[in-house]
């Protein structure tokens, strides 16, 4: 194993320190709704400055690791992701909490984010420098197919109307062209408004889309949040150990998945979950169950987010391009240490990054024990918490989160301007994911259209620039894949039971 | 299909604000998506037409409908809209301790006994102050102080 001698440099009191309580606080930040791993992250940097570099790359790590998982918590409790890559633990969490089975999802989390972040992490370890040559190969071509990609899934996982997902994810896609362009600084889409001039920001159209909606059906009736139909059981830990060595390798596919897809900067982190959701319910011999509260979704999307951390860190370390947007806050944080990233950051800093590495091990193994108690505590407190109290914190918690953001009130205004746009759209069968994603992906897919347009055009082969390379023809036949599969297995189906009938 | 519709609007408007565009690196994407919104609602409203559904516009089953109550729906964005809008002169901490208590009765289906106002009441101002402690004092997040403490 590379660098096993630093394991032990890992293992200080001090390091063992830093990751625990980076976990939780890391966890605790992450599961409220408006705060997201990246805050998590940038607030607590200041601290490492005047840390040894390993020890505060342990710290950052820690933290990053527990915020991610943290944002399950609110996915199931709340319906509400906590951070975007946990969009995809809604589709399954949130169905299993209200039916009962909150602490079992809260749980099959837990064992789904350790097993991701550990394979994340001997990815970093073993196969950083050639899975960095990887990241490498992706032009802007490859980046906005991949952004369709995302969105294609997403729309084909949105409840059986695809048509209604892909509008959702084209209106995303508009809103996300709100304010000023990034290729040409034109003003596109504010209607003369000055307000919309910075553009739609991310996280308070996540707020607003998931959890306002959730918010607005709370008052509405005196009926309890989420189902409790049994004495409280514990961590239920025996059961979801066994659901998880059920469906190991699923849960070791849904891990390199994420690994894989994290490796790519900028948009691995949102759609890693969304890729291994697709992935485990086409393979699952239960996929009807999907969408419905069924574990397998929840322990494919949780590991694969959490695998991210350590796939995300790959071309952070090897190229100095950050993976996901808390790995451009390390990077800073890594450049004010005075750590140069590069290939031979392996070589030639080896002791700071082989440190690293094993205490983010560390800190994934400590997440364990740190997120089943503090994932009881939370599910034991939303349960109990009456309406009255639960609706005006969570309400209180999604204002002042916004607000931090950019300090802007106008974005608070948005939240909930598009909390009851999103409550309408849902009633008419309109679901706010493809939304979210595309305001997300948004920029990633004009960046990658517009450049790919601009090179092709340049060198008049703009079929050939779209559809000539092969990694794009790759991500266009899984685009492919993604759309017409569903149609074709009912098909398929659908003909097998009529010969069954026939027989 | 009203929601095709509006999407279709939607969609033309984007169209129209795309003519004010001076360069063609802006316009080429949000237009191109336009497109493709407008051909799917035309998509939907077809499939709609030739798969007639039960009942037009069938809400989400998670959405609670029987007794549900409008007013309390409204309240709740009523009394977050206000609150934000008064946070620049009444300072963050007293339209947040205000919208809370009307949160709190907006959401309140149990009958308000002594001890339930009192501990309500109690945690509640426990709660604003704690998360205005921590992010204005020690996150350092500017929040807005109002004309009063100016």
């Amino acid at each position: 194993m590379p660098g096993i001698e630093y394991l032990l440099e890992a293992l200080t009191p001090l390091n063992i320190m830093l990751a625990l309580g980076g976990v939780i606080a890391g966890t605790v930040i992450g599961s409220l709704p408006g705060l997201t791993a990246t805050m998590a992250v940038a607030v607590l940097v200041p601290i490492t400055f005047t840390m040894a570099p390993a020890s505060a790359l342990i710290l950052m790590g820690a933290i990053y690791t527990g915020a991610i998982y943290g944002g399950a918590y609110a996915a199931i409790l709340l319906n509400t992701p906590g951070t975007p890559s946990a969009i995809a633990t809604t589709f399954d969490g949130f169905p299993m909490a209200r039916r009962g089975d909150g602490d079992l999802a809260v749980t099959l989390a837990c064992l789904a984010s350790v097993s991701g972040g550990l394979v994340g992490s001997i990815f970093l370890l073993m196969l950083a420098p050639p899975l960095a040559d990887v990241a490498l190969a992706f032009g802007p071509v490859e980046y906005f197919w991949l952004a369709v990609f995302g969105l294609t899934l997403i729309s084909a996982l949105s409840e059986n109307n695809l048509l209604k997902g892909l509008i959702g994810a084209c209106f995303g896609l508009l809103l996300s062209c709100v304010g000023v362009a990034e290729i040409s600084a034109d003003i596109r889409f504010t209607f003369g408004s000055q307000t919309l001039l910075g553009g739609i920001e991310t996280v308070s159209a996540l707020i607003g889309l998931y959890c306002i909606p959730v918010l607005i059906d709370l008052v509405a009736t005196p009926d309890k949040h989420l189902k409790v139909t049994h004495q409280a059981r514990g961590f239920r830990f025996l059961e979801a150990l066994a659901i998880s060595w059920k469906y190991k390798l699923g849960l070791l596919r849904s891990s390199v998945i994420g690994t894989l897809v994290g490796i790519l900067p900028g948009a691995g982190g949102s759609i890693a979950g969304l890729v291994a959701y697709s992935e485990a319910r086409r393979v699952s011999k239960r996929s009807e169950h999907f969408g419905k509260g069924e574990p397998e979704g929840v322990l494919a999307t949780e590991s694969a987010n959490n695998a991210t951390v350590g796939g995300g860190f790959i071309p952070t370390l090897v190229l100095g391009i950050p993976g996901t947007p808390p790995d451009a806050v390390i990077l800073g944080a890594l450049l004010i240490q005075g750590l140069r990233t590069g290939p031979n950051l392996f070589t030639g800093e080896g002791s700071i990054v082989y440190t690293f590495i094993y205490g983010l091990f560390l800190a994934t193994l400590l997440m364990l024990p740190v997120g089943l108690v503090i994932g009881r505590y939370a599910y034991k407190t939303i349960i109990t918490v009456p309406k009255a109290m639960l609706v005006p914190t969570v309400a209180f918690m999604t204002l002042i989160g916004t607000y931090s953001i950019r300090n802007n009130i106008s974005d608070v205004i948005v939240m909930i301007t598009l909390g009851v746009v999103g409550w309408v759209l849902n009633r008419f069968g309109f679901s706010p994911s493809p939304i979210v994603l595309g305001l997300i992906l948004g920029s990633i897919a004009e960046q990658g259209f517009v450049q790919a347009w601009t090179i092709g055009a340049a060198g008049e082969d703009l079929t050939g620039m779209f559809f000539g390379r092969p990694i794009s023809l790759a991500i266009i036949a899984f685009i492919l894949l993604s759309l017409f599969y569903p149609l074709i297995r009912k098909h398929w189906l659908g003909s097998k039971m009529g010969k069954v009938r026939a027989d | 299909m009203f929601m095709a519709v509006l999407f279709i609007l939607i969609a033309t408007a984007a169209l129209w604000d795309t003519t004010t565009m001076t360069d063609s690196d802006s316009y080429v994407f949000p237009r191109a998506i336009a497109f493709a919104m407008i051909g799917f609602s035309i998509a939907l409203i077809v499939w709609n037409l030739l798969r007639p559904q039960p009942t037009p516009g069938t809400p989400n089953p998670d959405t609670p409908t029987r007794g549900a109550s409008t007013a309390r729906r409204i309240g709740l964005v009523a009394v977050m809209l206000t609150g934000t809008l008064l946070m620049p002169w009444l300072g963050f901490l007293l339209s947040g301790l205000l919208a809370f208590a009307a949160l709190m009765v907006c959401s309140m289906y149990d009958t308000w006994t002594r001890s339930r106002t009192i501990i309500y009441s109690l945690s509640g101002i426990g709660i604003v102050i704690g998360f205005y402690t921590i992010f204005a004092k020690v996150l350092l997040v500017p929040l807005p102080t109002g004309l009063w403490f100016e």
